[in-house]
């Protein structure tokens, strides 16, 4: 397998070379610069506007200005942000690292919903609660992320209403934007790790209720066939019961495409958790890649979409990877 | 007895000068002096990060540089436009206006208890005027293209010289000092390279020093900024009661969209916020009725500092005919006059916007001239008008048209993503395709349309754009960049060469008007600049949207409603805002 992998990461250069080439000419497309912006304040003058654009380098030609950046990215260095002035390695860190924590925990909620209801809605086909499920999780996968945060924080304030009428407790149920609570880092580090997670309740769910139609149909269909098949059928005559037949010997199988799309997840991670990070304010990837997108702060736009294409081709690697391992039918030479 | 009195004399007098600190006029906030307690933090929100620790770089508002440039020579208070020593104790103009010499109190203190020095603001004038540095201050020390200079004359005193007079001077002077033995030693030793590698947001706050009243203890990126009191601030700043200011012991700054910010104040997690719109308010007013948080919430404080307007480009070379319908004042006039404000402000503003008529900002009422012509709307007026421009025959599809049959036909553009001129550029199409003017309204790309905005030569990539402009003082409201023919904010007209004799008669008045110290000369002059403009109507103002505040009830200190308003005012002095 060893050689297999050195070949694959070999395969990644000249890709990763065109992606970057792509998403620099992309963002040159775009009509103005970072300077611009400047422009329209009244008292700036125009000798101002030439001195930061040539500052910047924004006055040299595409290809001279991808060449450096290509220059300065093989020695690991992503660049600087025009606006603070600072290297985009230090701007994106965090936004990566805070929407690594929610996407984790989504996933890990997707599976621990989506499982049990994939099993059911296939043991139990066409029964109504069947339908039920199919159809909450389509309602999920319809409703945009961003709506759906919204309506659960409404919901938020109206339960508070109810509870302080019928109870006179007039406290939020879970935080309605935020990672963490004020004080957070006089907390202990338990009491901080459990503070965002209780944070990431609200965004958790509705991320993951975004994919657990697709997960569900596609578990219930895996878990069907396999629930259909000699093996069972022989593991039926030999007297096993239901639960074990269902967990041990049809999940198992059925689980696999899921176990290798895992890989795939590292790329997700970068993507961040999407339009939710904004509504809840939470401090990710999507609000500060928007914001340096409408900045036209290049290099941290260019700095996220780098980081994204290597997690996608080494997701894509490690999804290969864990294939083989999870199927023993598939062997790479 | 007689040389006890003396020397208790000289003991009070020397206490005076060793103690000088400014006091904060109990006019500006509706507490009552001796009556505000200390204690409590304030809750804010932040749309962003700041970008830089870095007061001099800084290219935009940060909360965290702000509190660094807090002690600047003079400031302008939200009673009046008149500039009143801050940092300095006195200061003194030459009779010709052109040299300002100021000495600052004894008693300035950075946060950690240093003394603040003439060093201090020698260096920042230093920094700001190297363009290595980048910092936005720049240009501001420049007058007709020569430099502003700054020199120390003494332990505390500074001059200050300026090449002309210039109404600009005060807000020169809102010159905030900088660590001469930090950032001002990075620079003598490393140039403007090593004062830019200070102070990035990765510094350790403790690092940092500020002026302001409050000093950076966190930053935990894209969630807050944590502030706590700074002791010394309270040295240099008391109320009328003689308390040393600050009175809140601390604050924090929520990082969050606006939406998100609306929430957090839905959710008793903000003291501060401010209402983007009647939407906001309504789901405010309704949480408040509900008992849901205990605020107040105030509609209508003041008008935004910002115009929107419709430009028509004179430089089309490639287009003469409708080159020329531009260059007609008796076309433009006719525009103006079907600009339904009335209309835009209801639909689009729900009523909370203000009609504009001309290039001030209503947020600087004093400037504005009530009596300049206007142009209401009367789609009848317009007719006329255009007739007068040859245009008022009409074809087979009932457009007007000229004697060859020509009809008028344009687009008029605005930037995508800005829902309310998407709709203001679609009222005014829809009234132009009333009485037969072809009008097709379209959104494009923000850079894309400042890029066709600013285009100069003979023949611009744009017929006519829907925009606005932000930015520009209480002094002197009439930009150079703006007003004057070669300037780069010139936007109907960037050829360089003035094309009318008007154009030509306010950049004449601009200048006059800029070098002239006496105000109220100054005003007049600046009313026949908006009188001359609204005659050529280059520029369609339309109308300037209004600006909104809520806080929580537990909040106290705020400006008295009479003096509240949107920036630069605002609705309160943070020094004097304490937590009832």
């Amino acid at each position: 397998m060893l050689p297999y992998i050195i070949r694959r990461f070999f395969h990644l250069i000249p890709t990763f070379l065109g992606a970057t080439l792509l998403a620099f000419l992309i963002s040159q497309l775009v009509p103005g610069d970072f300077v611009t912006q400047r422009a329209l304040e009244p008292n700036v003058r125009q000798e101002t506007i030439d001195r930061m654009r040539a500052q910047f380098g924004l006055d040299q030609p595409v290809l001279v200005q991808y060449v450096r950046w290509m220059g300065s990215l093989v020695q690991g260095d992503l660049g600087m942000s025009f606006s603070s002035n600072q290297p985009v390695m230090n701007v994106i860190r965090r936004p990566i690292q805070n929407s690594l924590y929610l996407v984790l925990f989504a996933t890990i909620l997707l599976w621990l919903m989506a499982i049990p209801l994939g099993v059911f809605s296939a043991v139990r086909q066409y029964t109504f609660g069947d339908q039920a499920v199919s159809a909450v999780s389509y309602f999920g996968l319809a409703i945009p992320n961003f709506f759906f945060a919204q309506v659960l924080v409404l919901g938020l304030f109206l339960f508070r209403g109810f509870t302080r009428e019928t109870f006179g407790y007039s406290s939020l149920l879970f935080p309605v934007a935020g990672m963490t609570s004020n004080g957070w880092e006089n907390f202990t580090p338990w009491h901080q790790f459990w503070d965002i997670m209780w944070h990431m309740i609200i965004p958790g769910f509705v991320i993951a209720t975004a994919s657990i139609a697709g997960f569900t149909r596609v578990l219930r269909g895996q878990m069907i066939e396999y629930l259909g098949s000699d093996f069972i059928r022989t593991a039926r005559a030999k007297g096993l019961g239901n639960r074990s037949i269902t967990y041990k010997h049809a999940l198992r199988p059925a689980i696999i495409p899921f176990i290798a799309g895992i890989g795939a997840l590292l790329p997700s991670l970068i993507g961040g958790a999407g339009l939710v990070e904004i509504v809840m304010a939470w401090p990710g990837i999507t609000p500060r890649l928007l914001d340096a997108i409408q900045r036209q702060d290049i290099y941290v736009v260019l700095g996220f979409l780098v980081i994204s294409s290597l997690l996608l081709m080494i997701g894509n690697l490690i999804s290969d990877l864990l294939l083989a391992v999870a199927d023993p039918r598939i062997r790479y030479g | 007895m007689r040389r006890l009195f003396l020397s208790l004399a000289f003991a009070a007098l020397a206490t005076f000068a060793v103690a000088n600190p400014f006091v904060w006029p109990a006019a500006w906030t509706v507490t009552p002096p001796g009556e505000a307690e200390y204690g409590g933090t304030l809750s804010t929100g932040s749309l962003s990060d700041p970008r830089t620790f870095q007061p001099v770089l800084q290219s935009e508002t940060n909360e965290v540089t702000d509190m660094m440039q807090y002690a600047t020579l003079l400031t302008q208070g939200p009673d009046s436009d008149e500039w009143i020593p801050y940092a300095a104790e006195s200061f003194t103009v030459s009779d010709d206006g052109t040299v300002i010499d100021v000495v600052i109190r004894d008693s300035l203190r950075w946060s950690d208890g240093e003394p603040i020095t003439v060093q201090d603001y020698f260096a920042s004038y230093i920094l700001q005027t190297d363009p290595d540095t980048g910092s936005n201050k720049y240009d501001s020390w420049f007058l007709n293209d020569v430099q502003i200079t700054m020199e120390i004359t003494g332990e505390r005193s500074l001059r200050i010289t300026f090449p002309a007079p210039d109404r600009l001077a005060f807000s020169t002077l809102a010159h905030f000092p900088v660590r001469d033995d930090i950032l001002g030693e990075a620079y003598r030793t490393g140039g403007a390279d090593a004062v830019n590698a200070l102070w990035g947001t990765e510094t350790d706050p403790s690092e940092l020093v500020f002026d302001g009243p409050f000093m950076l203890t966190g930053f935990q990126p894209g969630e807050r900024l944590i502030w706590v009191r700074n002791p010394y601030f309270g040295s240099w700043n008391v109320d009328e009661a003689g308390n040393e200011l600050p009175f809140l012991d601390g604050m924090i700054h929520r990082i969050a969209d606006g939406d998100a910010q609306l929430n957090l104040f839905l959710a008793g997690e903000l003291d501060l916020f401010g209402p983007r719109n009647l939407d906001d308010i309504g789901v405010i007013s309704v949480a408040i009725q509900n008992g849901d948080i205990d605020a107040e919430v105030i509609e209508g404080i003041g008008a935004a500092g910002s115009s929107q307007f419709i430009v028509f480009n004179w430089n089309l070379e490639s287009n003469p005919f409708l080159q020329n319908v531009f260059r007609n004042v008796n076309f433009r006039q006719a525009m103006w006059h079907l600009v339904d404000r009335e209309a835009i402000i209801e639909l689009v503003y729900s009523g909370a916007a203000f009609p504009m008529h001309t290039n001030v900002y209503l947020n600087s009422p004093f400037w504005v001239n009530e009596d300049v012509t206007t142009y209401d709307y009367d789609p009848e007026r317009a007719l006329e008008l255009l007739a007068r421009a040859g245009f008022s025959h009409r074809d087979g599809q009932g457009y007007l048209v000229n004697a060859e049959g020509q009809r008028i036909s344009f687009t008029l553009a605005t930037n995508a993503g800005n829902a309310q001129r998407e709709q203001i550029t679609q009222i005014f199409a829809d009234d132009a395709q009333a009485i037969g003017i072809d009008v097709t309204p379209t959104a494009l790309d923000f850079s894309l349309l400042v890029d066709q905005l600013l285009s100069t030569g003979e023949d611009r990539p744009f017929e006519a754009i829907l925009i606005g402009l932000t930015g520009g003082g209480r002094d002197w409201p009439f930009g150079d960049s703006v007003l004057t023919c070669g300037g780069f904010l010139h936007m109907f007209n960037t050829s360089g060469d003035c094309l009318t004799a008007t154009e030509t008669l306010i950049e004449q008045l601009v200048k006059q008007g800029r070098q002239t110290l006496d105000t109220d000369a100054a005003r007049e002059i600046g009313f026949e600049i908006q009188e001359l403009e609204a005659q050529m109507a280059p520029i369609l103002y339309t109308v300037s949207p209004q600006v909104h505040t809520a806080f929580a009830s537990r909040l106290g200190g705020e400006h008295p409603r009479e003096i509240m308003a949107g920036a630069p005012v605002g609705t309160r002095q943070l020094p004097l805002t304490h937590i009832r």
